[in-house]
């Protein structure tokens, strides 16, 4: 029977228990993403796939242009390095909770701990988020030293963009966490289904320009499209082609800061309300046996 | 004793003795009991024919509007959609084939597959039947939606020989999923990262959004020598798009020597791998272990 009500009064979660979930939770993430790999294919992983996925836009790029528009090049590979950390935290949140209810069987015993499960969560998930940030790096350097990339990055844009990008991916993957727990098999297929809608109308490997009109409003509402329109400014000078890049950077940011301020609390509230109806219906340790 | 049709077994040498004939019916009735769910699940599962036509539709998509952005000639497009339709047997080779018999020992049915009276093949092959049949569902979406949304013309000069092209590519597709299944089964807690290692680097190695002879020539070698998804996809692409100059790394007709070797050489690694894993099962008995 699920168990909604407590029987006697707690004394709540205090911040030292929730950042000792946090530091355990980020040790165990870490354990399971890497150290359980032998350390060369684990290297090869993180590398070949960012770079692929880039390889393969640069390949396209050259088949078409014969290497003329560096500036289109650069748009491609910012958006192909940064995107990397949206799959990265929206896989990571939803792999982690997804992991540790079907396949390791835990999500039970971390949920009736005194802890809360918020914590415990971002820490589970904080190794694939940090390597993403590697896949971003990588794919930049590379950008830079072979495909002629030129960085001219402003820190005092890009510093919080970053911040304020990453928060509000980051609300994104708890509201998926919270939405897959809910489901049954199909459930990890959502953060690439969702990753990759978002990836479509984001305008991260083509402008949004190039977009069918009836999903214009999606792309302008995703906090994801002013994210990496605020980066490549803070990144290369200068905004994508097209549309977003006619506007100025104090618009952009002002965007992006109105779009995360709207998703972060949106977020919250639905990852509460789900985990409540989780409690409720039994879910936290359902196993579907997918 | 044992009984088998009419037949009963006076004692247990007796009953160990299969004929031929039992033997063939037994790995048949195998190979019929694997593909079973894999293709009563288009019906039975209608949410996974959603996402496995939406994700490599989406993928599609997104360099769809890269070629447009770029401006490139329309008949890439074309290449691009069926680029994507190729990727679903793909990720169905890698997922639902190599990956499949580490996910069968962390379910606990590995053991029942070496305890049972049949080839480890038989499992293999039922596998590959059944997912094939099911991607073809997918994969058949994915150019029917992409090619009436993005407008892609195909001039298909030979249709029979494209059909035959498509179908000796597969053989060699999932010969290589048959043996990739024994080796991430011994690799054991890799085989996530490898699955997850065998998509972007092989759509680009393979091909996938754009021509394969536009590589370097030294990959372009090491494409043709070993992946059957760029081999056959660039024969498929000379013979869809036959009128729009489209450059194949080879000709056709050598092309499709190429995936008939390595389809005799894939079920051949994919027998001996299958070999040795059952040698160390029987030995070690340690792949049996959950979480290994």
């Amino acid at each position: 029977m699920a168990v909604t009500d407590r029987a006697l009064p707690v004394r709540g979660v205090t911040l030292a228990d929730a950042w000792r979930s946090f530091r355990t939770a980020i040790g165990l993430g870490w354990a399971i993403e890497s150290n359980w790999s032998d350390p060369f294919l684990f290297a090869i992983y993180t590398m070949a796939k960012p770079l692929a996925a880039a390889g393969i836009l640069v390949v396209m790029f050259q088949v078409i242009t014969q290497g003329q528009g560096n500036e289109f090049l650069q748009f491609l590979i910012v958006g192909s390095a940064l995107w990397n950390v949206v799959f990265g935290v929206m896989s990571g949140l939803v792999q982690s909770i997804l992991e540790d209810r079907e396949r390791y069987r835990m999500m039970k015993y971390v949920v009736v701990t005194p802890s809360s499960l918020f914590p415990f969560l971002l820490g589970r998930s904080l190794a694939r988020v940090l390597l993403s940030f590697v896949a971003v790096v990588l794919t930049m350097a590379v950008g830079v030293v072979f495909l002629g990339v030129e960085l001219r990055p402003n820190v005092l844009y890009l510093v919080p963009a970053t911040l304020i990008g990453v928060l509000a991916v980051i609300a994104l993957g708890v509201f998926m966490a919270g939405w897959c727990l809910q489901l049954r098999q199909e459930a990890w297929h959502y953060p690439e289904a969702i990753a990759g809608a978002l990836y479509l109308v984001s305008g991260a490997i083509f402008p949004i320009d190039v977009l069918p009109n009836a999903l214009h409003p999606i792309a302008y509402a995703s906090p994801t499209t002013w994210w990496l329109e605020a980066s490549r400014r803070g990144l290369l000078g200068h905004g994508s082609p097209g549309a977003l890049g006619g506007l100025s950077d104090g618009t952009v940011m002002l965007l992006l800061i109105a779009s995360t301020a709207v998703a972060i609390p949106l977020a919250l509230a639905a990852f509460a309300w789900f985990m409540r109806r989780a409690r409720q219906a039994g879910l936290l340790d359902m196993v579907t046996g997918s | 004793m044992s009984r088998y049709g009419s037949v009963t077994a006076t004692s247990p040498q007796e009953a160990a003795e299969w004929s031929t004939g039992r033997v063939v019916r037994s790995n048949l009735r195998a190979v019929v009991g694997r593909a079973y769910p894999r293709i009563i699940g288009l019906t039975r599962e209608p949410s996974w024919l959603f996402f496995e036509i939406v994700l490599p539709f989406l993928a599609v998509s997104a360099f769809v509007f890269v070629y447009r952005a770029l401006e490139a000639p329309e008949e890439f497009i074309g290449f691009v959609v069926l680029g994507g339709a190729m990727t679903a047997f793909w990720l169905n080779v890698v997922w639902m084939m190599a990956a499949q018999f580490y996910w069968e020992k962390d379910q606990g049915n590995l053991e029942l597959y070496f305890t049972a009276p049949m080839h480890l093949m038989s499992v293999l092959a039922g596998m590959a039947i059944g997912g094939l049949v099911m991607t073809s569902s997918r994969a058949l979406a994915v150019i029917g939606i992409g090619s009436l949304l993005y407008g892609v013309t195909y001039d298909i000069e030979q249709p029979i020989l494209l059909a035959g092209v498509f179908l000796l590519t597969m053989i060699p597709l999932y010969g290589m999923g048959m043996l990739f299944a024994s080796l991430f089964l011994l690799w054991g807690r890799e085989a996530f990262h490898l699955a997850e290692l065998l998509q972007e680097p092989i759509y680009f190695l393979g091909g996938v959004n754009f021509p394969l002879a536009r590589l370097p020539g030294a990959v372009v070698g090491a494409v043709m020598a070993t992946l059957p998804l760029g081999v056959g996809l660039d024969a498929m692409r000379q013979l869809a798009f036959s009128s729009s100059g489209v450059e194949g790394v080879l000709p056709v007709s050598l092309e499709i020597a190429i995936l008939a070797i390595m389809g005799v050489l894939f079920l051949i690694a994919a027998r001996m791998a299958l070999g040795y894993l059952e040698h160390l099962a029987r030995r070690e008995g340690r792949l049996t272990l959950r979480w290994q």
